[in-house]
């Protein structure tokens, strides 16, 4: 089974990489903690759902795969909104106001999806089913979580090429890095804070909806992945690529095989080596 | 002798008159008495029955249980509205969500209680809430129906025996989770005779933990040679069950018992399918009987699914018995779906509280009391759209208990439970007698 294992913390370390690179992203360059986070998830998830739902009867698999991107879109239009009117007024105010008004959307937003999709869960694992199953050394594996892997990986280099290679990236990392000396420098703060916003609400939802197929949209959906993702962002360092990447394999390795050999135990020991990583490296292993 | 003296014979004579006179009284009085009983009926209020609801609207329970729940009891309150009512009195349903944790439903059940002066509380689903909010029944004297929460520690004592009741207004209206445990293991018994190993996975809560506590000892009592090849306990709302299956296939058991509910038993359930683990062992599922309906054809058949109860939309079958007919169909036409074991619960709570109020108005001749209503809800016994619910002098309802295998047939789009193998069990094979622990109960079995 150890190939399997191996494969399962790959899987949920792709996950948890998707949703903490956007948490990182808006962290980074904005300084702000989005408590909200695991709600543009959620929309994300409940959107591609409703979309995959109306599509399912027949419908091929690569007909639904791009239907996923409507739950990106909608999370990265509710970002828009909520940086617009929500966190906007806020820049000036001190870090409390922000946490509680990311805190307020939290909630606003889970009133949000039961407006629209109801309080009823949504199935959608046509894609997951309809991809089926590879052997991999004699063990069934779902083909959909090795194309969530891959997923995971295409976004994490484009998001690095993007940061590295482009001109809007190098001045999102200078924002980052120093944020008065970029104002100084003439760079558009507050377009390029609503740009990063809305990126990483895109992840979330991005990853809202590859989750879908693998289990239903529901009610207060985006609470467990908004804490992983705390754990990955910390572990990591803050604002860092890498360290989102080297910590959601932490974590994704650590809960496998926790749960294979020390199941009773397993939360405990993915703590543990997070508090350990910030006794001996408090800005985290690639913090700065 | 100016002064008459009483002799024996007139002493007897007048004492005999005074006998015939205080006779004629008391049969004018015992006469006259009803009338004055009569004259003092009771009133039966003017205004609706003020009736709380409180059942989760929101979160991940709120789908599979809250709501299905809720609109139960809208549909009941109408129909019953429909009928004149619960002695001509209308209900007025009230909604609460139960969603905001145990501190938040405290508050909620003080304010039903004291401020809002509700008549009765039907509500909760989770255990954590039941066992905070049922002790205001008493604190605060308000009559609480806990319709659907299922540990088995809510009416039981920390020793055998304990003394029952344990609360005077607080109430569940159902079975609590000994019966599908219980009930699961005999019929793995009967089924599955040949196993050797099992396992578990269940929620790391209470609910779970107590899950496979009691089916454990049912099994040690009744299989004993079957061995425990491991247990996992992933936090509730979790959406990536992988690593637990990957391990639970490395363990190999022939038999995973799983309490898993609402999102996480399909999210496991789909998950276990794609990689392999459905082909390899069993699942015993103890409350997995709204699934099948919620996750489709897709839903894997050879599942041992239980329940809850005999809460099942085909059974009681409906040529036999007429209410399960009429609550399936209404609830379809109402709600699009047919009924799960939480709908059944709330038509429970609010049929054991119309029932006991009626029979506690026929005897106190009018509106009665809470407390009035509380001593005739104990032995009352009702036929509800599943059979029949018995409350006992433990205020806990008492059940027979369905399980069968899921099986795919071409009535419905769903795999429904194979007819050919369903067994219930009656009530008195899976619940505990009044005053024993149920776990003391099953060790106390012969094997």
């Amino acid at each position: 089974m150890w190939p399997i294992y191996i494969l399962n913390g790959l899987y949920f370390a792709a996950f948890i990489f998707l949703i903490s690179l956007g948490l990182n992203i808006i962290l980074g360059v904005m300084g702000l903690l989005n408590l909200a986070h695991g709600s543009l998830y959620a929309i994300g998830a409940f959107m591609a759902a409703w979309t995959i739902t109306r599509l399912a009867e027949g419908a091929s698999i690569f007909i639904l795969l791009p239907a996923l991107l409507t739950g990106t879109a909608l999370a990265a239009l509710f970002g828009l909104f909520m940086e617009y009117f929500l966190i906007r007024p806020m820049y000036k105010r001190a870090l409390e106001y922000q946490l509680l008004i990311t805190f307020g959307a939290l909630m606003l937003f889970e009133d949000v999806i039961k407006m629209i999709w109801g309080g009823e869960a949504i199935y959608a694992s046509t894609p997951f089913v309809l991809l089926g199953r590879v052997n991999i050394l004699g063990n069934p594996y779902p083909a959909y979580f090795l194309l969530v892997m891959l997923l995971a990986l295409v976004v994490g280099v484009l998001i690095w090429l993007f940061m590295a290679k482009t001109r809007i990236g190098v001045m999102l990392r200078a924002i980052s890095l120093d944020r008065e000396m970029a104002t100084a420098m003439g760079l558009k703060i507050n377009r390029l804070g609503t740009f990063s916003f809305v990126l990483g609400a895109a992840l979330a939802g991005f990853s809202g909806a590859l989750v879908v197929p693998t289990t239903p949209a529901l009610l207060g959906f985006g609470m467990e992945p908004l804490i992983l993702a705390f754990i990955v962002v910390v572990m990591g360092g803050l604002g860092s690529l890498k360290g989102a990447l080297i910590g959601s394999l932490v974590v994704g390795q650590t809960r496998s095989l926790g749960i294979a050999f020390f199941p009773e135990i397993e939360l405990a020991v993915m703590f543990l080596i997070a508090a350990a990583i910030l006794v001996a490296k408090p800005e985290g292993l690639f913090g700065r | 002798m100016t002064k008459k003296e009483i002799g024996r014979r007139d002493f007897l004579k007048k004492a005999g008159a005074a006998g015939v006179a205080l006779g004629s009284a008391g049969i004018a009085g015992g006469y006259i008495t009803p009338r004055k009983v009569a004259a003092q009926k009771r009133a039966i209020p003017k205004g609706p029955i003020r009736m709380a609801a409180v059942s989760f609207l929101t979160g991940a329970a709120a789908s599979p249980f809250g709501i299905p729940g809720m609109n139960t009891y809208q549909m009941m309150a109408e129909q019953y509205n429909k009928q004149g009512g619960i002695l001509g009195r209308k209900i007025e349903l009230l909604s609460y969500d139960e969603a905001g944790g145990v501190d938040a439903q405290v508050k909620l059940s003080r304010k039903l209680i004291l401020d809002d002066q509700v008549d009765v509380t039907l509500g909760y689903i989770s255990s954590a809430n039941c066992k905070a909010v049922l002790p205001l029944s008493d604190e605060l004297g308000g009559l609480i129906m806990a319709y659907d929460c299922g540990t088995h520690e809510l009416m039981e004592g920390t020793t055998s025996p304990y003394k029952t009741p344990k609360y005077s207004l607080g109430f569940r209206t159902k079975a609590h989770l000994g019966i599908d445990n219980i009930g699961l293991a005999l019929y793995i018994k009967k089924y599955f005779p040949d196993i050797k190993t099992m396992g578990g996975i269940n929620q790391d809560y209470a609910w779970g933990r107590e899950s496979w506590l009691i089916f454990e000892t049912a099994m040690k009592k009744l299989m004993p040679h079957v061995k425990v090849v491991g247990t996992w306990w992933p936090p509730l709302g979790t959406t990536d069950f992988t690593a637990h299956i990957s391990a639970l296939m490395g363990a190999k058991p022939d038999i995973v018992h799983s309490s898993l509910w609402g999102g996480d038993a399909v999210t496991f359930s789909k998950q276990a399918q794609g990689m392999g683990l459905i082909e390899r062992s069993r699942m015993a599922w103890s409350r997995g009987e709204p699934y099948p309906q919620e996750v489709g054809k897709e839903y894997p058949e050879e599942q041992i699914i239980c329940c809850a109860g005999t809460h099942y939309f085909l059974y009681p079958p409906h040529d036999k018995w007429p209410l399960n007919k009429y609550f399936v169909e209404e609830y379809r036409k109402r709600y699009g779906k047919y009924p799960t074991y939480p709908c059944y619960h709330a038509y429970q709570a609010i049929a054991v509280y119309k029932q006991a109020v009626e029979k506690a108005g026929a005897l106190v001749g009018g509106w009665p009391t809470i407390e009035e209503i509380s001593k005739a809800v104990v032995g009352l016994s009702i036929q509800t759209p599943s059979g029949h619910l018995m409350i006992r002098e433990d205020h806990n309802g008492i059940e027979d208990v369905l399980v069968g295998v899921s099986k795919m047939t071409p009535d419905f789009p769903f795999p429904i439970l194979d007819p050919q193998r369903m067994e219930v069990y009656p009530a008195h094979m899976v619940n505990a007698p009044v005053g024993i622990r149920t776990v003391d109960w099953i060790n106390s079995w012969q094997s």
